[in-house]
């Protein structure tokens, strides 16, 4: 049974994941401890700023012993944690895996590290040799889903994070951003980030200093562009296509006469203003000159905002999809299991006596009942005879660890 | 098989393009999947197929009167339709053009096919002269196409809270591009059109000019195409004003053809 004990943001608040998370240098130690106390036969953990998950398989349920591992290897008493925890086991459990591998269960739906942490995490199960094949089936079911859903719907697509969402924007307006010029007002975080990801994108930068021109020419320098001083605002502005204003001035920086110079000169084609300074930089008005689009903060949030609905709106065409992978690996699950193979295993074998017998008896002609039942008889004890001890030893081996790799070889070696 | 039904197969198979193009849009997944567009491609053979058997029964080129006429128009519109897309990717020009093609379609297999024979029709000059002419219609439907797309785009960006659209219309620059384009092509076409139809005029009248309305129609549409592109050019007119005129030298060159269809007599010249 494939189990999964955690919590996350969802169920807890930050001080408690951080107390409970694995540190990366403890993964090895952790696993040993937690298959040695909790009957584990397979396990991995993930352990991520919002989330702190044991992903397990053993033979029979043990999301108690588990829950108390994590409890234990912090610490902590396990009632204290209680109303944090989710025990999930079976399907649901497989669920969970599959979602949280896709971005499914994350705080900002959709986002791409997820994925990496989760690979992270099973490479450390693995070289701490806690992989077996389950988890390792689950581990590559799961990326493949998560991989479909990210190509075949738009749940990743749409920036959501404000500097992106800047960089969207500007693509939106102008398409290719190769052979753009981006002007950077003020040398702030995030505005390094938009225009790092512009340049990336083949576009050029300039960075406009404010009171010493020292920071600006390193960050122009880190850019690959060229730093000027903040007089030279107008005849910048005319030959760039988007600005990025992030100062710390307490007024306006940029005003509506400077647009319009710099519009006339030109030609009006369009220019993309972002304002990301609070207290903002550009008077609003300027928004209104002729082809300019002005964005402050609270607009890039708007949007924002709007690229995570539409990116709710994807989950169910992605929840789709991981239906249809978790069926998959489900169904490959089931075939792992004693019973359905002992129940192949037996009409397997009577499918080849009756064949037999069938063959037999047009060789032989009409059969008398008595040498109809004798023929029968013979035929159904060597095929128990023979079925009788791999039966009672697989039954017994339905308990073991190890039964699913036992199931898969039987499976190979009798073609079923 | 009678072209009739060949140009009822057609309907069908744009119609399942149209609808499905609609409910895309609505469920924002990619407007055109897979089967969009092989439906197209069936539409298009049967339709082309309607065309060639279409030219048998009439005996002459078969693009006179309201079936044949809104028939090769929305065949020429389907043609560069795909062709534009083949080319460029944007999706967004089939939420114009699978219900145009529909529609144009619908109007071809409702009205009765008009059986004039008739001198005029027979030689080069109609084929000649409507083969351009379509083209260039089709050309300057993707222009008008991308000049709404534009300004739907522009206001998706001015509102700051953008909807559906913004999704699924490409970035301004894009459309601006592609608008273009489609101006000069469809203005080369409709050009030629216009100086073949005054041709065929004096071949039948002996005047190139002879004051009809449609003429009129034809030369306000081609002059407006003409300040549009010199604006473009030498003033550097793009985006939004480009966009208009885009926009509306499509809707008078429909009137041109409209008259050209509708107005019983009036088959020669239609530009």
């Amino acid at each position: 049974m494939i189990v999964v004990v955690g919590l996350s943001h969802q169920t807890a608040p930050l001080e408690v994941r951080e107390a409970l998370a694995f540190p990366q240098e403890t993964m090895a130690e952790a696993l040993a401890r937690l298959r040695e106390e909790s009957g584990l036969a397979e396990a991995m953990i993930l352990s991520t700023c919002n989330r702190v998950e044991i992903y397990g398989r053993a033979p029979e349920s043990v999301a108690e012993p588990v829950a108390e591992f994590l409890a234990r290897f912090h610490d902590r008493r396990l009632d204290e944690l209680e109303s944090h925890l989710y025990r999930l086991e079976g399907e649901r459990a497989v669920r969970h895996a599959f979602r949280v591998a896709a971005s499914l269960d994350s705080m900002v739906l959709g986002e791409p590290q997820i994925l990496g942490q989760v690979k992270k995490a099973y490479e450390a199960a693995e070289e701490a040799g806690a992989l077996g094949s389950v988890l390792n089936t689950l581990r590559n079911r799961s990326f493949a889903a998560a991989k479909r859903a990210r190509t075949e719907t738009a749940i990743g697509r749409n920036a959501v994070s404000v500097s992106h969402v800047a960089v969207e924007l500007a693509r939106k307006i102008f398409g290719d951003l190769r052979d753009r010029s981006v002007l950077l007002v003020g040398a702030g975080k995030m505005s390094e980030v938009a225009a790092r990801q512009m340049v990336r994108d083949g576009a050029r930068a300039a960075v406009l200093g404010g009171r010493t021109l020292e920071r600006a020419e390193q960050l122009a320098a880190a850019l690959g562009g060229r730093a000027a001083p903040l007089e030279a605002l107008r005849s910048e502005m005319a030959r760039v296509d988007v600005v990025i204003s992030g100062t710390g001035a307490p007024g306006l920086v940029v005003h509506r006469e400077d647009v319009e110079a710099a519009q006339a000169a030109r030609r009006h084609r369009p220019l993309f203003l972002i304002d990301i300074a609070v207290p903002r930089d550009i008077e609003p008005e300027a928004g209104k000159v002729k082809s300019v689009f002005l964005y402050d903060l609270d607009d890039l949030r708007s949007v924002a905002e709007a690229n995570l609905r539409e990116r709710r709106k994807e989950a169910a065409s992605a929840e789709a999809i991981l239906d249809q992978e978790i069926r998959g690996f489900l169904e490959w699950r089931e075939s792992l299991d004693v019973v359905p193979l002992l129940v192949e295993l037996r009409s397997r074998a009577d499918e080849i006596r009756r064949a037999e017998i069938d063959k037999a008896r047009r060789r032989l002609g009409p059969l008398t009942p008595e040498q109809e039942k004798a023929v029968e008889a013979m035929t159904s004890g060597i095929v128990n005879k023979i079925l009788h001890p791999p039966t009672v030893e697989l039954k017994k081996m339905a308990s073991n660890r190890h039964h699913t790799e036992y199931v898969g070889l039987i499976r190979k070696l009798f073609g079923l | 098989m009678d072209s009739r039904v060949y140009l009822f197969l057609a309907l069908i198979f744009y119609a399942v393009g149209a609808v499905h193009v609609l409910v895309h849009v609505l469920t924002r997944r990619r407007l055109l999947t897979t089967l969009t567009v092989t439906s197209t491609l069936l539409g298009f053979a049967f339709h082309t197929a309607a065309l060639s058997q279409r030219w048998t029964e009439a005996g002459h080129f078969p693009a006179v009167g309201l079936r044949d006429g809104a028939s090769f128009l929305a065949w020429a519109t389907v043609l560069v339709f795909l062709l534009v897309y083949v080319t460029t990717k944007v999706d967004a020009l089939g939420l114009f053009a699978y219900p145009f093609a529909f529609v144009l379609v619908f109007v071809a297999n409702l009205s009765p096919p008009s059986d004039r024979p008739d001198s005029v029709l027979q030689g080069l000059y109609l084929p000649v002269h409507t083969v351009l002419a379509v083209f260039g219609y089709g050309a300057l439907f993707v222009a008008f196409t991308m000049g709404v797309l534009y300004l739907v785009q522009e206001r998706e960006l001015r509102s700051r809270s953008p909807q559906r659209f913004y999704y699924v219309i490409p970035s301004l620059e894009r459309c601006d591009t592609i608008g273009g384009r489609s101006v000069i092509l469809g203005f080369g076409f409709l050009t030629l059109a216009i100086l073949t139809g005054f041709h065929w005029n004096m071949s039948l009248n002996g005047r190139y000019w002879t004051g009809d309305p449609k003429e009129w129609a034809a030369l306000a549409a081609w002059a407006i195409y003409v300040v549009l592109i010199a604006a473009r050019f030498r003033a550097g007119w793009g985006g939004r004003r480009a966009a208009w005129l885009g926009i509306a030298g499509f809707l008078i060159v429909v009137f041109t053809f409209a008259w050209a269809t509708l107005v019983p007599g009036v088959v020669v010249a239609a530009p």
